[in-house]
C-alpha cells in the first residue's frame, strides 16, 4: 500500500472512539478521533503518564474541554495542545462533533500505548467473553512481550476466569515493571475473586496497611 | 492564543498566515506556534484553484504523512492518481516516495498535515525555518535560519537557505562559503544553485 484514503466517519468506531492509527497502520505517531453528539464524553479524563504531548483538533461541531480544572469552549477549527501531566477531558457540545487527537513523546521513537496493544482483545472483554479475551491477550503478549499494560489486563482476565495463580503471577510482573498498577489493582473489580488472597494483599500493599491498623 | 502553563488553545484561522511563494502555498505553522516537539503538524489554507499542499515527496525526511481535510474540499494527486477529498477525509501516505500535491476545490479549504519518521524520535524539519525566513526581511530571515542551525546543526538545507539569503543581501563571500558547505553535505544543492536567482552572483 502506498497510500490510503478514508472519511473519518467511515472508520468503524468503538463507542465514540475512531481508531485512526490502527485503521491505517500508522507507526510514526499516535492519532485517533472521537465522534459524538451533544453530551457524549469524547475524550475520557486522563493524563499522559507515558509522556506524550497531545494535540486535539476539533474537526466538526463543538466540544468543551476541561484541562487542569480550566474549561475551554472549542468550536470547529480549534487546536488544544496539552502537556503530558495535565488531566484532560472533552465532551461534545454540538451534534456530530469530531475531535482528532495526535500524540507522541518528545525525544522518543513513537510506540503504541497499552490500550492500542490490547485492542484485539477489547471487544471480547466488553462482551464478557473472558475466556476468549484471555486467549487474545496472551496472543497480544506474544506480539509485544513484557508490555506492562498487557500483563495487567491478562491478570484481570485470569482473575475473572478463576485462574488465580496465573492472575497473581501476571499482576506481580505488571507491578514490577509499572508501580502505578499497585494502586489500580486495589480498586479494580476484575480482581474480586482474588481480593482476599494474601499474595494479592501483599502485591497491592494492603497487607502492610492492614497490619499497621490492627 | 490562550496560554496556560501546560496547555494552549488557539484556532487554525488565528495562526500566523505565512505565504510561501516558492511553494505556492499558505502555511499555518502549528508546531512552531504551539512549541510541539514530538511530531510534525501544520495546516495549509487555500481558496479554490490554489495549491494547498505543495508537490513533494518525503524521501529526504522518510516521514509517514497523514493529511486531514479540516474544511472545504481538495483534490489530491498521489503519484498519477487523483483523489477527491471533502472535509473529513483522511489521506495517509506510508511510502515517502509517493509524489503528493493537493489543490483546493472550495474557498477556505484547510488541510492539516501530520508527519513523523517510524522508529525515530521526531526532529523538526529544516523547511520550517526557511519557509519562515522566506517571508521576512532579509536580515531577519538570516537570523531565523541561524536560529534553525542552532537547533538542528549545520545541515545542508539550512546552510543552503542561509547562502540564498546572504546572496540576496549581497554578502557574496559568506554565501559562497555556506553554499560550499551545503554542497559538501548534499551535492544535490549544487544542482539547485545553478538555477537559483538568489545565488546568481554566488555561483559565477
Amino acid at each position: 500500500m502506498t497510500y490510503a484514503v478514508e472519511q473519518v466517519t467511515n472508520i468503524e468506531k468503538s463507542r465514540a472512539l475512531v481508531p485512526v492509527r490502527l485503521h491505517f497502520g500508522i507507526t510514526a505517531f499516535g492519532v485517533n478521533a472521537w465522534i459524538g453528539d451533544e453530551g457524549v464524553v469524547l475524550v475520557p479524563e486522563h493524563d499522559e503518564e507515558s509522556g506524550d504531548e497531545e494535540l486535539y483538533v476539533v474537526l466538526a461541531g463543538r466540544a468543551t474541554f476541561t484541562i487542569a480544572g480550566d474549561t475551554v469552549d472549542a468550536p470547529a477549527g480549534t487546536l488544544v495542545y496539552v502537556e503530558p501531566a495535565e488531566k484532560r477531558t472533552a465532551v461534545a457540545s454540538a451534534p456530530g462533533t469530531q475531535v482528532l487527537a495526535i500524540g507522541a513523546t518528545p525525544g522518543k521513537a513513537w510506540e503504541p500505548g497499552d490500550w492500542e496493544l490490547w485492542w484485539p482483545a477489547r471487544e471480547a472483554y466488553e462482551a464478557k467473553d473472558y475466556e476468549r479475551a484471555v486467549e487474545l491477550t496472551r496472543q497480544c503478549l506474544v506480539d509485544h512481550p513484557g508490555s506492562p499494560g498487557l500483563l495487567y489486563n491478562l491478570a484481570c482476565l485470569e482473575a475473572l476466569v478463576g485462574q488465580s495463580d496465573e492472575a497473581l503471577d501476571h499482576l506481580d510482573q505488571a507491578i514490577a515493571t509499572r508501580d502505578s498498577f499497585r494502586e489500580y489493582a486495589r480498586g479494580d473489580d476484575d480482581f474480586a475473586s482474588i481480593r482476599d488472597d494474601p499474595r494479592f494483599l501483599a502485591l497491592t500493599g494492603e497487607a502492610k496497611a492492614a497490619g499497621a491498623s490492627t | 492564543m490562550s496560554d496556560g502553563d501546560r496547555f494552549a488553545v488557539t484556532r487554525i484561522d488565528e495562526l500566523p498566515e505565512v505565504p510561501v511563494p516558492a511553494a505556492g502555498i499558505v502555511w499555518r505553522p502549528i508546531r512552531r506556534t504551539l512549541g510541539i516537539q514530538a511530531f510534525g503538524v501544520n495546516a495549509y489554507t487555500a481558496d479554490a484553484g490554489q495549491t494547498v499542499v505543495e508537490e513533494h515527496t518525503e524521501e529526504r525526511l522518510g516521514h509517514e504523512e497523514l493529511y486531514v481535510v479540516v474544511a472545504g474540499r481538495a483534490t489530491f494527486e498521489l503519484d498519477a492518481e487523483r483523489v477527491d477529498a471533502p472535509a473529513g477525509t483522511l489521506v495517509f501516505l506510508r511510502d515517502p516516495s509517493v509524489r503528493r500535491h493537493a489543490v483546493a476545490e472550495e474557498p477556505g479549504t484547510t488541510v492539516l498535515a501530520v508527519g513523523g519518521k517510524p522508529g525515530e524520535p521526531f526532529s523538526p524539519s529544516a523547511w520550517e525555518w526557511y519557509f519562515a525566513a522566506e517571508t521576512q526581511p532579509t536580515e531577519q530571515g538570516i537570523a531565523t535560519i541561524r536560529a534553525g542551525i542552532e537547533q538542528l546543526g549545520e545541515i545542508p538545507p539550512l546552510l543552503y537557505g542561509l547562502a540564498c539569503l546572504e546572496g540576496r543581501a549581497g554578502r557574496i563571500d559568506e554565501a559562497r562559503a555556506h553554499l560550499e558547505q551545503a554542497v559538501a553535505g548534499d551535492p544535490t544543492f549544487g544542482e539547485y544553485a545553478k538555477t537559483d536567482p538568489d545565488l546568481k552572483e554566488v555561483v559565477q
